[in-house]
């Protein structure tokens, strides 16, 4: 791989301590091997994303099961029933998060997009390639954070 | 005391509400840089800003240096609360005003810690 | 999914052993919360990993790693900091200033945060040609590590460290911020377990005793007390966490230590009178007759 990626290490620090600081430490946020090229195995997911554009250019990529993202709504906005919109709103964060601490790990200067949301599997542009992947389980539903570059 | 939050998830804002809730604060939101001038310069003025960095419309970096540049603002103490977390950023935005920088993801008690460094809540505020 | 009684009675009884720290029935929750990482990582569920303590001598420094309770942030109270900058170290400042070498004991010392607040303090405060020695101890080697890699996440950070400061003293690594070499070097770390005897460590102008005797029982925080005697200078100081601070004292203690206010905290300091005439049969008759 000749393309700058972050280290899968630092990638796993990063997602963990959004999960502990937002969703506590009573259910932890398990590693688990994927192979590559496996789509994320969900029926039901949000996903999001943010771009890094300056000193090194790429996006970041968060899907998770509808039921994580679910109650990570609810444990953010503090309330027992989430519409469409909060879901929407707490996986920006999320990912918001997520995608900031990354490109701190990369050289800078670089600005970071707004979060775009959807519900559903991500889409990557057919010119991007995964540079760092990482997948894990969350109270027993899959959790996935991609990072991707555009290929040279 | 009175706190305005200046965040665009609302998901953010709620948190950090329950958080200064819980100190006592009386909150304001504002979803951007711009609308949070607008209130500022129509109503209360806050003793506290907890600032976000990239929002639409204004940024809270913008935001900051605004505050900064007006006299009558001079008493609002600024924190940033954002998730850019690059050595450079944290000393721009000190340079810019801010008092306080807190690196997204944190914890409710980063945010007393640090309200208890800026002498805004007094130390087993949060029981 | 909740793990066995055995197992819980098993594995207390070992923490309690190592370290005498005491986690009461109905910690389950958390010993379970802690282990389950290691058991996954093991292969295996909570109650096999259990088992496999008895046996297996790594997994149990893991375990007893993950189970002693760390908390701990940067200026942690802040008032025994300003104390410290403020009385203690002007004070000290003038009664070392033949040797112009400061000794500093931050006992218990987690992942470092006390330690290197107060190096940082000493950075900004501590005149030109004097030196600074702080040992920092703890029973986990796993904490003594991280204090030595220096490196904090990002959450840690958060706890307590002003932003000055962070970026005066800290340099990004990874998702992770290391302290500058300078104060790094001002740390020396040794493993040690505060409820055994202390053996070659020497006499400090302050000790740092802060957030570990609440989890220790009475007859261990007054053996604690009793040897700390002996680590603290005549005009030096000890500092214990906010709320062990008013802890009451065994009767052959109380005359020894005296508590002095020094702004927001109150600090322990010797008061020099010599230990009760030791009675060969002491430690066989009960205490308060
Ligand atoms: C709650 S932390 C306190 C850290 C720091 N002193 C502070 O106040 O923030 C308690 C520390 O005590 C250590 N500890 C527990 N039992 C000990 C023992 N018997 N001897 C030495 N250290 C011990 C733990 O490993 C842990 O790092």
């Amino acid at each position: 791989m000749s393309q700058l990626a972050p280290e899968i290490t630092d990638v796993h620090a990063i997602v963990d301590e959004v999960w502990r600081s937002f969703l506590g430490e009573a259910e932890p946020l398990l590693a688990r091997p994927v192979p590559a090229g496996t789509p994320f195995d969900s029926a039901a997911v949000w996903s999001a994303s943010v771009s890094v554009t300056g000193g090194w250019q790429g996006t970041v990529t968060v899907e998770v099961d509808e039921r994580v993202a679910a109650e990570l709504t609810r444990q953010m906005l503090g309330v027992p029933d989430t519409a469409d919109e909060d879901v929407a709103d707490a996986v920006g964060e999320l990912v918001n998060m997520v995608g900031g601490n990354v490109k701190s790990l990369m050289p800078g200067p670089s600005t970071l997009s707004l979060p775009s949301v959807a519900a559903g599997r991500a889409a990557f542009a057919s010119e991007s390639v995964e540079v760092a992947r990482l997948d894990a389980l969350w109270a027993g539903q899959p959790v996935r954070v991609t990072v991707h570059t555009a290929a040279q | 005391m009175r706190a305005m939050i200046i965040d665009d998830s609302r998901a953010m804002r709620s948190i950090l509400r329950r958080i200064l809730a819980g100190l006592d604060f009386e909150t304001a939101e504002a979803g951007h840089g711009q609308e949070a001038l607008d209130q500022m310069t129509a109503g209360p003025v806050p003793d506290l800003c907890l600032v976000d960095w990239n929002m639409p419309v204004m940024d809270g970096y913008t935001f900051i240096s605004t505050v900064r540049r007006n006299a009558e603002w001079r008493n609002v103490t600024l924190m940033m609360v954002t998730t850019e977390s690059e050595h450079t950023q944290i000393v721009r935005a000190l340079a810019a005003g801010a008092h306080e920088y807190v690196i997204k993801p944190f914890t409710p008690d980063a945010i007393v810690d640090k309200l208890e460094l800026l002498g805004l809540v007094s130390k087993g505020a949060l029981a | 999914m909740t793990m066995a009684r055995e197992s819980f009675q098993m594995v207390s009884s070992l923490v309690r052993r190592e370290t005498s720290m005491v986690y009461d029935e109905g910690k389950e929750y958390l010993v379970e919360a802690r282990l389950l990482p290691l058991a996954v990582a093991a292969g295996c569920t909570v109650d096999e990993y259990c088992r496999k303590l008895s046996i297996d001598f790594a997994e149990r420094r893991k375990a007893l790693d993950a189970l002693t309770i760390n908390e701990t942030s940067w200026f942690r109270d802040q008032g025994p900091y300003q104390a410290f900058t403020d009385t203690m170290l002007p004070a000290l400042l003038q009664a070392r200033s033949t040797t112009r070498r400061l000794r500093i004991w931050s006992a218990a010392c987690s992942s470092g945060q006390e330690a290197y607040s107060i190096a940082m303090l000493l950075d900004q405060h501590l005149p030109a040609g004097w030196s600074a020695e702080i040992l920092a101890t703890d029973v986990s080697t796993a904490m003594l590590a991280r204090v030595k890699t220096g490196r904090y996440s990002q959450v840690e950070m958060n706890r307590g460290m002003p932003a000055t400061s962070l970026v005066r003293y800290f340099t990004r690594v990874g998702s992770e911020w290391e302290i500058v070499p300078k104060l790094k070097a001002m740390v020396t770390t040794r493993h040690l377990n505060l409820s055994a005897p202390y053996l070659g460590v020497p006499t400090f102008d302050l000790v740092l005793l802060r957030n570990v005797l609440i989890y220790f029982d009475k007859t261990t925080k007054a053996d604690i007390l009793r040897r700390m005697l002996s680590h603290v200078a005549s005009d030096g100081y000890l500092l214990l966490g906010s709320s062990e601070s008013t802890l009451d004292l065994p009767p052959d203690l109380a005359p020894r230590w005296r508590r002095e206010q020094i702004g927001r905290v109150q600090a322990h300091r010797p008061t020099g009178v010599p230990a009760p005439r030791p009675s060969p049969a002491s430690s066989l008759v009960p205490t308060g007759a």
